[in-house]
């Protein structure tokens, strides 16, 4: 029996194994294991200069040992900028798709499983929305719970005793994390549905109404391990278009606010003095630009491997 | 598909009422008002300045005069930061740029990226396809707000005539709807591809090429139709995108169309201008999603017996 089960082919493994024969997804995956390393560890370290120490003797100076990537028109480091700009946008990017995925699944599941009217009514509110234009709503969403987040800050500083300085970053990028992910759910809300509505009608989920399992259970148990593909590629292929998002508001100056910085400030505070040193631009751009290559690269492989018949030749 | 319209147009009529009502309260909610300055208004000023707007009313009166104004009197309020200045006014300045640039852009967009796309699918595999799938990606990836700036430094500088900033001339147009056309172009590429590759799978292809069907007609008067509804389907989004990319491009190059007045509305908590221009991008959402499903159906005829 137990080896049987050992030669048996799961989905999980085939596409594994699709998805390490794959070399432009396994590269991305390295690479942006790289860069998600530098930006989290890389700080930690003794070479990395503090983001925010300026100093004036030393403007926009050129790549040197000290500084690798020069200084910016403060004088401060700009490696120590890029690293700790990507923290930040990289962090967005994930905790929206995090909050867009848990809200889309939930929302999707229970439309399709409900079915009826209940369905029809949540789909058509799905719709409405997605008829919306999803960054106005986006601008002033985030504007407008910037003034609860502060109380928040104001009351986890209180009630803790943290450090106002240790609160604020976090606190302060509440209302983006919450603005972009609160509205980018509809697609795969959209996407569950569907999958629950065809999951539904099938004998396994028949069995296990008549063994008595709740709806609950059914939902959870039997349905929502089916669509771990779906969701799976959809989160992947999300994070570089909320990151997009976060760095389109920042970079018009509605997103990431000072003290905190993302690569959309570092790539408006490039742009603005790119005549007299583009490498302000150019590195942050540069690494924006391949993170979101090596996301693209990463969910096109993910969706081949797990789907292959979506693979497009 | 006159009745597919209509329930179209009344889910319209609803985007924009819902859009107009969240707005409205969440706008009115932000922390700032639009009369805070350099300097501190004294009290009495700021009350009657409130009074004048009618901003010391209750939320639900200000909702309901809103609505009033507009449906009524066609009238959506002064500008609150720009003194004596009718947001209607501002608006009418700003519409045809904006349209301006995103007409181009949309034209730059579909002259790119379906050729290449078409291309691509033909030389399926090969060469040309992994090329322009390649620069495809590179498009996706270069964000609006990186091209722009590159392209004032380098495009900007080398060609005479064009203009970085401004809005003075018919070149002022160029950067900014090149901006925002080779982004979409390179979706629209991806899409194309994607549709032309599986419609050129397809045994009607197979056995029109058996007949000897040259090559632009195969591609051209049998695939091009279905194989462009994947395309299609995208620019009802595309166009939505087109103002994201309008609040970058407007802002980059400083023109003065309705992404830049938006940006600096809500800074400066323009209620009214806000607003005016929210419903703007509604109305124009709500055209642009029904006109892509006019062309959808003439595109696809299963669509219309779905009726």
């Amino acid at each position: 029996m137990k080896r049987c089960y050992e030669e048996g082919h799961s989905l999980w493994r085939d596409a594994r194994r699709r998805l390490a024969r794959n070399r432009a997804a396994m590269g991305s995956l390295l690479l942006l294991l790289l860069v998600a390393g530098a930006c989290f560890l890389l700080p930690l370290s003794p070479w990395v200069a503090n983001p925010n120490e300026a100093n004036l003797d030393n403007i926009a100076a050129a790549c040197s040992w000290e500084h690798p990537f020069g200084t910016d028109q403060l004088g401060r480091d700009l490696l120590a900028r890029v690293l700790y700009g990507g923290r930040i946008s990289l962090l967005v990017g994930l905790v929206a798709t995090l909050v867009a995925t848990l809200v889309g699944l939930v929302y999707g599941l229970i439309s399709g499983y409900a079915g009826g009217r209940t369905d029809a009514l949540m789909m058509r509110t799905v719709d409405v929305l997605f008829a919306l234009p999803f960054i106005v709503l986006v601008v002033v969403f985030s504007l407008s719970i910037e003034e609860p987040s502060r109380e928040l800050t104001e009351y986890l500083v209180a009630a803790t005793g943290w450090s106002r300085e240790s609160v604020a970053p976090l606190t302060g990028l509440l209302p983006l994390f919450v603005a972009i992910g609160a509205l980018g759910w509809l697609t795969l809300a959209r996407m569950v549905r569907t999958q629950t509505l065809e999951l539904k009608g099938q004998e396994f989920v028949l069995a296990a109404r008549s063994l008595g399992l709740s709806h609950a259970a059914i939902l959870f148990r039997h349905i929502a391990p089916n669509l771990l593909g779906t969701v799976v590629v959809y989160t992947t292929l999300a994070v570089p278009g909320m990151m997009l998002t976060e760095s389109t508001l920042s970079f018009i100056g509605l997103g990431v606010r000072p003290p905190n910085s993302s690569w959309g400030t570092l790539i408006k505070e490039g742009a603005d003095r790119m005549e007299v040193s583009p490498e302000l631009l150019i590195f942050p751009a540069l690494f924006f630009c391949i993170t979101l290559l090596a996301l693209n690269f990463l969910g096109d492989g993910l969706r081949d491997a797990i789907d292959p018949r979506s693979a497009k030749d | 598909m006159a009745g597919l319209l209509l329930r179209r147009l009344g889910q319209g009529v609803l985007v924009i009422a819902v859009l107009q009502t969240l707005t409205f309260f969440l706008v009115r909610q932000l922390p700032g008002n639009p009369f805070l300055g350099e300097r501190k208004l004294p009290e009495h000023i700021m009350a009657q300045l409130n009074a004048l707007y009618g901003l010391d009313q209750s939320v639900w009166v200000q909702y309901a005069n809103y609505w009033k104004g507009i449906l009524l009197h066609g009238d959506f309020g002064p500008s609150l930061v720009q003194e004596g200045v009718q947001v209607s006014e501002i608006i009418a300045q700003a519409f045809p740029v904006s349209l301006l640039l995103g007409v181009l852009g949309m034209l730059i967009a579909v002259l790119v990226g379906i050729p290449a796309g078409m291309l691509a699918a033909w030389w399926r595999n090969r060469w040309p396809d992994a090329l322009l799938m390649l620069a495809a990606m590179a498009g996706i990836c270069i964000p609006a707000f990186v091209l722009a700036p590159v392209f004032g430094l380098t495009l900007g500088q080398w060609v005479p005539g064009l203009s970085v900033a401004g809005w003075d001339d018919a070149l002022c147009a160029v950067l900014p709807a090149l901006t925002l056309g080779l982004v979409n172009a390179a979706y629209l590429a991806r899409l194309t591809r994607g549709g032309m590759v599986e419609v050129l799978g397809s045994d009607f292809i197979r056995t029109a090429r058996a007949k000897g069907c040259s090559a632009p007609r195969l591609l051209f008067v049998h695939a091009l139709r279905s194989g462009l509804l994947p395309a299609v389907s995208y620019l009802g989004p595309a166009f939505a995108g087109l103002i994201t990319g309008s609040f970058v491009v407007e802002t980059c190059f400083q023109v003065p169309g309705m992404g830049l007045h938006f940006v600096n509305a809500t800074t400066t908590r323009d209620y009214f201008l806000l607003q005016g221009l929210v419903l703007c991008y509604g109305v124009l959402i709500v055209l642009a999603n029904a006109a892509v499903d006019v062309v959808l159906m003439w595109l696809n005829p299963r669509l219309r017996t779905a009726q």
